[in-house]
C-alpha cells in the first residue's frame, strides 16, 4: 500500500455493457488510488449504417427509417428530417399541424427527462424513489398509447404536417394526464431538491464548466446546467414556438444535480407549453393535402429534441431516394464534454456521470 | 444571443483568398447560409474568423456527389458565375473552385451555428487529395473527422488522434464507399454460385 506511485495507478476498462444503462459504451480508465485521471471512450459497438441505408430508401420511406434511430427521441428525429423536407420544397405547415408538432415532441421530452431522472435515483442505490419516478412517467407512456397507440415510436411526423389529431375527448384526456402528473412532477423535484443521497451522490459530482462546455460544443441540458443559454425552441424558433412562451431554465454549477435539476425544470416548461398549446390549438386541417415532390436541394433541419440540439442535413437532387442525409445527435458532443467530467472523480461515481449527460448510444453511432 | 453578423459575407471573403460563394437563405429568422471555398486550403483561415465569431461547430458532413446525368449539355448550369464554361463536351462539370464532379470529387460540409443561425462551409477535394484537420480551432471536429476518414478515402492532415471512431480496424476503408449487396455478403447472390460451391467442396462428383 505505501509503494510508490506507479504501483497505485493502473487502467481498469468499464463496459461495454451496463454503464448506467443498458446500451454498450466502453470506456478505458486510468486509476490513480481511487481517482480516475484519463479517460478513452471506444464507440461503435452498435454502429449499423443507419446513414448509408437514408440514401437507399425512398424520402418518405425515410421518415419511418429516422423515428427507428432511437427510442427516447424518436420523435425528434424524423420532425428535423420532414423540417429539412420542407425547406427545399418550400412547403408551409398548417397552423394546426405547427401546434400538433409541440404537443407531440413535449409529450416526448416530458417521458425521456423522467426516465433519466428515474436512473439517476437507481445509480444512487435509491431504488423506490426510481420506481417512483418511472411510475410517475407511466402517466405519460399512457398519454403516448392513448394518442398515438405506441408507446415509444409515436409516428407523429409527416411531409407537410402531422399524422395525427386531437378530438375534445382526447384533449380533455391529455388535460386530464397533466393535471395528474404536475403535482407528481413536484413531489419529485421536491425530492431532489432536499434528500441527502441524491444530493449527497450529485453535488459537485462530475463538474463541467462554462470554458470546456463551449470547447465540446455541448448542446442541451448538459450545456444549459453550465449557464449556456441555448435552446433551439428560442433561438431559432419551429412549428409554433415562436408564439408559445418557452422558458429556458439554466444554472451555473455544471455538476451532475445540475444537470438533473435542468430536467426537472424542462419537465414543468413541457407540462405548460402542452397546456397553451392545447387552450390556442387552431382548427383547420393537420396536414397539407397530397404528397409533395421534393425537388433537388439542400437544407439543414434543426430542432430542439429531450438531449439538445438536433441537426439534420439533407441534400436531394430531384430523385425518389436522397442524395445524402447526415444527422448530429445532442449526445454526439457531449460525449466529448464526458471526459471533461470524469478527469478527478471517484471510481464509484463513474455511472452516474456518464448517466448525467443523458448519453444516447444508438443516436450517436447510427 | 450572437447570430450571424451582417458583413459575415466581406469578412468571410477576406479570409478565403481563393474566393467564396456565398448565398442565403432566411425562413422564420433564422438564417441558413452556404459558403463554398474556391480553395479547400482556406478551411483553416475561414475557420479561424469563424471562431474569432463565436460560431459553434455543429457537424461535419462529407458526400461524394454523384456525377450529374448526361443530358442537357447545351445549358450548362453556371450558378457560380465562374469561367471554365466553355469546355469541351466530354469534360464533367465543375465546382466553384474548379473541383471536376465526376462522381469521385469529394464535398465536405463543415456547418457551424451561430445562435440559432447556420453557416455551411463547403470543401471540395479531388479523389485521392487531402484536407487539413479542423482541430486546432475546433475541438468537436475530432469525432467527425475520424468518422469522415473511416467512412471515405479522404486524407485528413494533422488529426491529433487519426484511429477508428465506430468501424473496427480489420474492417477495409471507405466503407461508405462500397456498396456490398446483402445478398452477396450472406453467400446467396445466386443460387448457383453457392451449389457450385457445394460442388466443388465434394470434389466435382453429383
Amino acid at each position: 500500500m505505501t509503494a510508490a506511485g506507479a504501483s497505485n495507478s493502473y487502467t481498469i476498462p468499464v463496459g461495454p455493457l451496463h454503464v448506467a444503462l443498458e446500451e454498450p459504451m466502453y470506456f478505458h480508465f486510468d486509476i490513480e488510488g481511487e481517482t480516475v485521471r484519463e479517460v478513452d471512450i471506444r464507440a461503435g459497438h452498435v454502429h449499423r449504417g443507419v446513414e448509408y441505408l437514408t440514401t437507399k430508401r425512398s424520402i418518405y420511406q425515410n421518415v419511418v427509417l429516422t423515428e427507428r434511430i432511437c427510442s427516447l427521441c424518436s420523435n425528434s428525429h424524423p420532425e428535423a428530417f420532414v423540417m429539412g423536407c420542407e425547406q427545399i420544397a418550400g412547403l408551409e405547415i398548417p397552423e394546426r399541424a405547427a401546434y400538433l408538432r409541440v404537443v407531440a415532441a413535449e409529450i416526448k421530452r416530458v417521458a425521456s427527462h423522467l426516465f433519466n431522472l428515474g436512473i439517476l435515483a437507481h445509480l444512487t442505490g435509491y431504488d423506490t424513489l426510481f420506481m417512483h419516478a418511472m411510475q410517475v412517467r407511466e402517466i405519460m407512456q399512457d398519454v403516448k398509447e392513448t394518442l398515438f397507440g405506441n408507446r415509444m415510436d409515436i409516428g407523429a411526423m409527416c411531409i407537410g404536417g402531422v399524422r395525427f389529431d386531437l378530438d375534445a375527448e382526447m384533449t380533455a384526456y391529455l388535460l386530464a394526464a397533466l393535471d395528474k402528473l404536475a403535482p407528481e412532477v413536484a413531489a419529485l423535484a421536491d425530492m431532489f431538491r432536499r434528500n441527502h443521497t441524491i444530493l449527497r451522490r450529485s453535488r459537485g459530482v462530475g463538474v463541467l464548466t462554462k470554458d470546456q462546455a463551449i470547447a465540446c460544443a455541448t448542446v442541451g441540458p448538459v450545456a444549459r446546467a453550465c449557464g449556456l443559454e441555448y435552446d433551439v425552441r428560442v433561438d431559432a424558433p419551429y412549428a409554433s414556438y415562436d408564439r408559445l412562451k418557452v422558458d429556458v431554465p439554466t444554472l451555473t454549477d455544471g455538476d451532475v444535480w445540475s444537470r438533473a435539476m435542468i430536467r426537472m425544470s424542462e419537465i414543468g416548461v413541457s407540462i405548460q407549453l402542452l397546456r397553451d398549446c392545447l387552450r390556442d390549438l387552431p382548427v383547420g386541417p393537420t396536414r397539407l393535402p397530397g404528397r409533395p415532390d421534393i425537388p433537388a436541394g439542400r437544407a439543414m433541419g434543426k430542432c430542439e429534441a429531450p438531449r439538445g440540439e438536433l441537426v439534420y442535413f439533407l441534400k436531394t437532387n430531384g430523385a425518389d431516394e436522397p442524395e445524402r442525409v447526415k444527422w448530429r445527435v445532442p449526445s454526439f458532443p457531449n460525449w466529448d464534454a464526458l471526459r471533461f467530467m470524469l478527469r478527478g472523480s471517484k471510481i464509484a461515481d463513474i455511472a452516474i456521470i456518464v448517466n448525467s449527460i443523458d448519453p444516447c448510444v444508438s443516436c450517436t453511432e447510427r | 444571443m450572437t447570430r450571424l453578423p451582417e458583413d459575415i459575407h466581406a469578412q468571410l471573403a477576406a479570409a478565403a483568398s481563393g474566393g467564396i460563394d456565398y448565398s442565403s437563405t432566411t425562413l422564420h429568422n433564422a438564417v441558413t447560409a452556404w459558403c463554398e471555398l474556391g480553395n479547400s486550403s482556406d478551411l483553416l483561415s475561414v475557420g479561424e474568423t469563424l471562431l474569432r465569431l463565436g460560431a459553434r461547430l455543429a457537424m461535419v458532413s462529407a458526400l461524394q456527389p454523384p456525377a450529374p446525368e448526361e443530358e442537357e449539355e447545351e445549358e450548362e448550369p453556371d450558378d457560380g458565375a465562374e469561367a471554365e464554361s466553355a469546355k469541351p463536351k466530354k469534360e464533367p462539370p465543375k465546382t466553384f473552385g474548379g473541383t471536376p464532379l465526376d462522381g469521385t470529387s469529394y464535398e465536405i460540409d463543415y456547418h457551424f451555428v451561430l445562435g440559432g443561425d447556420f453557416l455551411t462551409v463547403v470543401a471540395y477535394v479531388p479523389s485521392g487529395g487531402s484536407i487539413c484537420s479542423l482541430t486546432p480551432f475546433f475541438r468537436s471536429a475530432d469525432w467527425p473527422e475520424r468518422e469522415i476518414m473511416e467512412n471515405y478515402s479522404i486524407v485528413i492532415l494533422n488529426h491529433p488522434d487519426p484511429r477508428r471512431l465506430f468501424l473496427d480496424p480489420s474492417i477495409d476503408t471507405a466503407a461508405l464507399e462500397r456498396l456490398i449487396p446483402y445478398s452477396t455478403l450472406v453467400n446467396a447472390a445466386s443460387t448457383k454460385a453457392l451449389w457450385d460451391k457445394v460442388l466443388a467442396a465434394k470434389g466435382g462428383a453429383s
